[in-house]
C-alpha cells in the first residue's frame, strides 16, 4: 500500500485559477442534472415563465392585455433578468448552505489549502450557465406570446455585451458577500442571499419604475449595480424603441455604463475583504460545523 | 447507580396527543431561539410584497388590489413553510437520522407530522401577521370586518387543508430522496401564479381556476379576499359557502391521504431498507 | 418458545436488493443474512461480534421492526416483529455510535424530553427520569446545551440517555463506544454493566467492534461472519476451545508485504492460524499451534526468509483469537463491499 502511494506523483498545490475550475466542475456535477428533461423544465422553462406570468396576468386584469404599452417591455424583461440575480446572488448562499448541512463537506474543503473565494465563484459558474438559458427562454416566450418589441437587428450588441459583463460580475460579488454572511448564520426558509434578491427585486426597480418608491428610498436602489445593469440592458435590448422613465431619463448609455463600472469595482474589493472576514469569524465562532433543523 | 424506578407508559390517544405537542416544540421554541426568522421570513418578504403592490400602482390598478396583494403575500408564508418545512422535513430528518428513532418509537408517525404542521402554522402565523400588518399600514390598506367570524372559519379550514397537504408532500418528498429540492422549486412559483397569489384567481379563467383549487391556498385566498373587500362584488371565482365546503373536503382528503401514505411509505421502508433509514 | 427468551431468532435471512447506478440496470441481490439462529435469554447481556458487513446491523434493524427479514422468524419478548409492531416498539430502544439525531436548536434537555414523551412518559415522570439520568451519566451540569454545540462524547452520552429513558425490556446498542475517547467509553460500558445489574429480567444485545467491550460486558457472544452465526457461547467458554492449542505472538525482523506470507507460514506443519501485521521496524505474528513443538518449524521457515526473532510471548487466548480461528481472519480486516451495499 505505502508503496503504491509512493509511485503517486506529486502533488501540485491548489491555486487561484485551479481551484475555480476544479469548482466549476463540481458545480456542473451538482448541477448538470439539469439536463434531465424534468430538471430543465423545472428550473429553466416551468419557475421563470410561471414568475414571468404573474405580472403578465397582473398586468392584463388591470390593462386588459394592453401589452404593447412601454411600461409591459419595462416589467417583463426588468423580471426575466433578474432570474440571473436570483441564481447568482441566492446561488453563493445556498453552496455555502448545502456544503455545511446538505453534503456536510465544509470542514474538508476549508481544510484544504483551496482559495475560498474561487471555490465559491467557481461553484457560481454552472447556476450562471443556468440562469443564462432560462433568460433566454423567458425572453424568447415573451417576444412570441407578447410581442416584445426585441429584434435582433435593432438590439445594441456592444452596449449589451458590456453591460452584461459587467452586471455578472457586480452580482457575483454580491453573492460573495451574502455567502460569506451566510456562514455565519443558521439555516432559514431562504437564504441571506434570498434575502437580498428579493430586497433588490424592491429597491433596484426590476419590475417597475423607480419614480414609484418614495424618495427616501430610491437611494438605496442607486448604490447598487444591479440597478444600473437592467436599465442598461433594457436599454440595449429594446433599442431604439426604448421609452425611459423619470429616474434616469437625464443619464445618456456612457454615464451609466460609466456608473456600473465603478460601482462593481468597489463592491468587489467589499466582496474580498467581507469574505476574509467572515472566513476568520466563522472560523473563531464554530460555525463551519453549525447543522440547524427545528 | 441511583435507582431508577420503573415508568408508566401513556398509549393511544395520550400518547398520540402528547407525541403532537413534543413534536410541535422545537418549531415553537425556535422561533423564540433563531430570531434572525423576523429578517428571513417576515421583513423580506414584506419587500417582496411592496414590490408587487408597486407594480400595481404603475398601471393605476384599483385600491382593492393593494389589498389583494397583502393578503396573497402574507398567505406565501404558509405556502413557503408547507413546502420546505413540511413537505421536505422527514427528508431532513432522515438524513439527521431522527427518522428511523421516530419510527421505532411507539409514538404514532401521523401525530409527529401532526406536531410538525401545528408547530409549522403558529410559527408561521407570526411570520404572516408581520406581513400583513406592515404591508397593511405602509399603505393604509382597508378592510371590512363585517364577517370576521367567517374570516376565522376560512383561515381554519384553508390551514387544515393546506397542512394536510404538507403532511402528504413529506411522503412523496421522502420517497423522492434528493430529488425533494426539485419537487419544492416546481412548487413554488408556479403555484404563486395558479392560485392567484398577488390577482383574484378567477382572472385566470374557469378551468384553470378549478384545477387550481386543488392546492387550498387557491379558495383560501378567494375567499378571505371576498370577505375583506367589498368594492368589487365579482371578483370572487365561487361563492364564499362553496369555497369553504370544498376547503373541507380538501381538508379530509390530505389528512386521510397523509395517513395512508405514511403507512404506505413505512412498509416500503421496512421492506426495502433504504427509506426511512439514514444513508450517505 | 419460552417466556425466558427476550429475544429469539429462528433461521432469519435477509436480502437486500441493490439498484446499479443507473436507473434501468436490473437490481443484483445481496444476501446480508444467511440463516440465523440465536436466543438471547432475560437477564442476559449478548454480543454480537463480527467484522462490517457481517450482518450485525441488520439482525439489530430486523429486531428494531426498522426492516423486514425476507424469511424466517423474529421475536421481541415473545412478540414477533412483523406482526406485533407496536407492542414490539413499546418494549425496546436502540442506540447507534456516531448518531446526530436530535435537534440543532433544542437543549440536551429538550430533546431527551421530546423523545420521552414519544415513549409515552408523562411529563412529570420525563423530568424525573431526564435529571436522574444525566446525573447517572455525568452530564446533568450540560443539560442546557443546545445540541448543535455538543462534542461527539457528548453527544453520544445523550443518545445513550435517550435509549434508557423510556425503560425499555430489550436493548439495542450498535457499536455504542463507536469515536468515543477511552475515559467515556469507560464510562458507558459502566452504566451499561450497572443497568443490567439493576435489571435482571431485562435484556440487552450490543455489537461492537471492540474485543475488549465484548469480553468485559457480554453474558454470551455470537461470532457472525458473512450473514452466519459461526458460533454462539460464553466469552470464557469460546476461548476454552482454543486452550488445547498454543497461542504465542512473535516479534521478528520485518517480513515485508509479500504475497501469500500468511498462507505459506500456515503451510508449516502444525500451523493453525497466523496473522501479520507490520509494525514500526518489526512484524508481528500472532500464531496459533496445534502444539507448542510446531513453532520451531515457524521460527526455522522465517530464517529461510531472512527475518529473525526480535521477542517471543506465549499467552492465553483471546476473544480475537477465537475469532481468528473461527473466521479465519482479524476482525478489522472487514468485508466492506458488503457493508457498502448496507449489510
Amino acid at each position: 500500500m505505502y508503496q503504491t502511494m509512493m509511485n503517486l506523483p506529486l502533488v501540485r498545490r491548489a491555486n487561484w485559477l485551479r481551484t475555480f475550475l476544479n469548482a466549476a466542475w463540481l458545480g456542473w456535477q451538482i448541477e448538470s442534472n439539469w439536463a434531465d428533461p424534468f430538471l430543465f423544465a423545472v428550473y429553466s422553462i416551468a419557475r421563470p415563465i410561471a414568475s414571468v406570468l404573474i405580472l403578465v396576468v397582473m398586468y392584463s386584469v388591470i390593462t386588459n392585455g394592453a401589452t404593447d404599452q412601454p411600461i409591459f417591455a419595462y416589467i417583463y424583461l426588468g423580471n426575466a433578468l433578474y432570474i440571473l440575480v436570483g441564481q447568482v446572488v441566492s446561488g453563493v448562499s445556498w453552496t455555502v448552505i448545502s456544503d455545511r448541512e446538505q453534503y456536510r463537506t465544509v470542514r474538508q474543503l476549508y481544510t484544504t489549502p483551496l482559495d475560498g473565494y474561487f471555490y465559491l465563484m467557481g461553484r457560481g459558474v454552472a447556476r450562471l450557465l443556468v440562469g443564462i438559458i432560462s433568460l433566454v427562454i423567458t425572453v424568447g416566450f415573451g417576444v412570441l406570446a407578447f410581442q416584445l418589441p426585441i429584434s435582433l437587428q435593432t438590439v445594441d450588441w456592444l452596449l449589451f455585451t458590456v453591460t452584461m459583463v459587467l452586471g455578472i460580475i457586480s452580482l457575483a460579488a454580491l453573492g460573495h458577500v451574502m455567502g460569506s454572511i451566510t456562514m455565519m448564520t443558521a439555516r432559514q426558509i431562504g437564504s441571506v442571499g434570498d434575502a437580498v434578491a428579493g430586497a433588490l427585486y424592491l429597491f433596484s426597480g426590476a419590475i417597475f419604475p423607480l419614480d414609484l418608491l418614495p424618495s427616501v428610498l430610491r437611494p438605496i436602489g442607486l448604490i447598487f449595480p444591479a440597478t444600473y445593469w437592467l436599465e442598461l440592458a433594457r436599454r440595449a435590448l429594446l433599442g431604439p424603441g426604448y421609452v425611459g422613465f423619470e429616474t434616469f431619463a437625464g443619464f445618456s448609455n456612457s454615464h451609466l455604463l460609466l456608473i456600473l463600472l465603478v460601482a462593481t469595482l468597489l463592491l468587489l474589493v467589499a466582496s474580498i475583504y467581507t469574505y476574509r472576514w467572515a472566513f476568520n469569524r466563522a472560523r473563531e465562532t464554530g460555525f463551519f460545523d453549525m447543522e440547524t433543523n427545528f | 447507580m441511583m435507582q431508577l424506578q420503573p415508568v408508566e407508559r401513556q398509549t393511544g390517544w395520550r400518547l398520540f396527543w402528547n407525541t403532537i405537542w413534543a413534536r410541535a416544540y422545537p418549531r415553537l421554541i425556535g422561533t423564540f431561539r433563531e430570531r434572525s426568522w423576523f429578517f428571513f421570513e417576515a421583513l423580506l418578504p414584506v419587500l417582496s410584497t411592496v414590490s408587487y403592490i408597486y407594480v400595481y400602482q404603475a398601471i393605476n390598478a384599483p385600491e382593492d388590489y393593494i389589498g389583494f396583494v397583502v393578503i396573497g403575500g402574507s398567505m406565501a408564508a404558509f405556502w413557503l413553510n408547507v413546502l420546505w418545512s413540511m413537505g421536505s422535513q422527514l427528508y431532513w430528518d432522515k438524513d439527521d437520522g431522527n427518522l428511523q428513532l421516530f419510527v421505532l418509537s411507539p409514538a404514532p408517525l401521523m401525530a409527529i407530522l401532526l406536531g410538525m404542521a401545528i408547530g409549522g402554522v403558529i410559527m408561521t402565523l407570526s411570520r404572516a401577521l408581520v406581513i400583513f400588518v406592515v404591508c397593511s399600514l405602509l399603505f393604509q390598506v382597508e378592510y371590512q370586518t363585517g364577517s370576521l367570524w367567517l374570516l376565522v372559519i376560512v383561515f381554519v379550514v384553508t390551514m387544515a387543508a393546506l397542512y394536510g397537504m404538507g403532511m402528504m408532500f413529506s411522503s412523496v418528498f421522502l420517497a423522492a430522496g434528493r430529488e425533494v429540492w426539485h419537487f419544492a422549486n416546481l412548487l413554488q412559483e408556479p403555484i404563486y401564479l395558479v392560485s392567484g397569489f398577488m390577482f383574484p384567481v378567477k382572472a385566470l379563467g374557469f378551468w384553470v381556476a378549478s384545477a387550481a383549487s386543488l392546492i387550498p391556498l387557491t379558495l383560501g385566498l378567494d375567499a378571505m379576499r371576498q370577505l375583506l373587500f367589498t368594492s368589487d362584488p365579482t371578483i370572487g371565482f365561487l361563492p364564499v359557502g362553496v369555497e369553504i365546503l370544498i376547503l373541507c373536503v380538501l381538508a379530509v382528503f390530505f389528512i386521510a391521504g397523509a395517513a395512508w401514505m405514511l403507512a404506505k411509505l413505512e412498509e416500503i421502508g421496512r421492506r426495502d431498507g433504504r427509506l426511512i433509514e439514514r444513508r450517505r | 418458545m419460552t417466556t425466558s427468551s427476550a429475544i429469539e431468532v429462528q433461521q432469519l435471512r435477509r436480502v437486500y436488493k441493490l439498484r446499479g447506478p443507473k436507473r434501468k440496470d436490473a437490481p443484483r441481490e445481496l444476501v446480508a443474512l444467511e440463516s440465523v439462529d440465536l436466543e438471547v435469554k432475560r437477564g442476559e447481556l449478548f454480543g454480537l461480534l463480527g467484522p462490517n458487513g457481517a450482518g450485525k446491523t441488520t439482525i439489530i434493524k430486523i429486531l428494531a421492526t426498522l426492516l423486514l427479514p425476507t424469511s424466517g422468524i423474529a421475536r421481541v419478548e415473545g412478540l414477533d416483529v412483523t406482526q406485533h409492531v407496536q407492542a414490539v416498539r413499546e418494549r425496546i430502544s436502540m442506540v447507534s455510535g456516531g448518531e446526530t439525531s436530535g435537534f440543532g436548536l433544542l437543549t440536551i434537555e429538550e430533546n431527551l424530553w421530546m423523545f420521552a414523551r414519544f415513549y409515552g412518559l408523562d411529563n412529570a415522570t420525563a423530568r424525573q427520569r431526564i435529571d436522574a439520568l444525566l446525573k447517572i451519566v455525568g452530564i446533568y451540569e450540560r443539560r442546557t446545551a443546545k445540541i448543535s454545540d455538543l462534542s461527539t462524547g457528548l453527544r453520544q452520552k445523550m443518545n445513550f440517555i435517550r435509549g434508557f429513558i423510556s425503560d425499555p425490556r430489550v436493548v439495542f446498542l450498535d457499536e455504542p463506544t463507536l469515536g468515543l475517547d477511552v475515559t467515556a467509553a469507560r464510562e458507558v460500558r459502566g452504566f451499561v454493566k450497572q443497568w443490567m445489574s439493576d435489571h435482571p429480567e431485562r435484556a440487552l444485545l450490543l455489537t461492537s467492534h471492540y474485543m475488549s467491550e465484548i469480553d468485559e460486558l457480554c453474558d454470551r457472544v455470537a461470532i457472525v461472519d458473512t450473514g452466519k452465526v459461526l458460533a454462539c457461547d460464553t466469552p470464557a467458554a469460546l476461548k476454552k476451545r482454543l486452550q488445547r492449542e498454543a497461542v504465542f505472538q512473535l516479534k521478528v525482523s520485518p517480513i515485508g508485504p509479500r504475497p501469500n506470507r500468511e498462507a505459506m507460514i500456515e503451510a508449516v506443519p502444525g500451523v493453525r492460524q497466523v496473522t501479520v501485521t507490520e509494525q514500526d521496524g518489526y512484524s508481528e505474528l500472532n500464531l496459533i499451534l496445534e502444539a507448542e513443538d510446531a513453532l520451531g518449524g515457524v521460527l526455522s521457515h522465517l530464517n529461510g526468509r531472512g527475518s529473525g526473532l526480535i521477542a517471543l510471548e506465549k499467552r492465553e487466548p483471546t476473544l480475537e483469537d477465537v475469532f481468528i480461528s473461527i473466521v479465519g481472519r482479524r476482525l478489522d480486516q472487514d468485508t466492506t463491499q458488503r457493508e457498502e451495499n448496507g449489510a
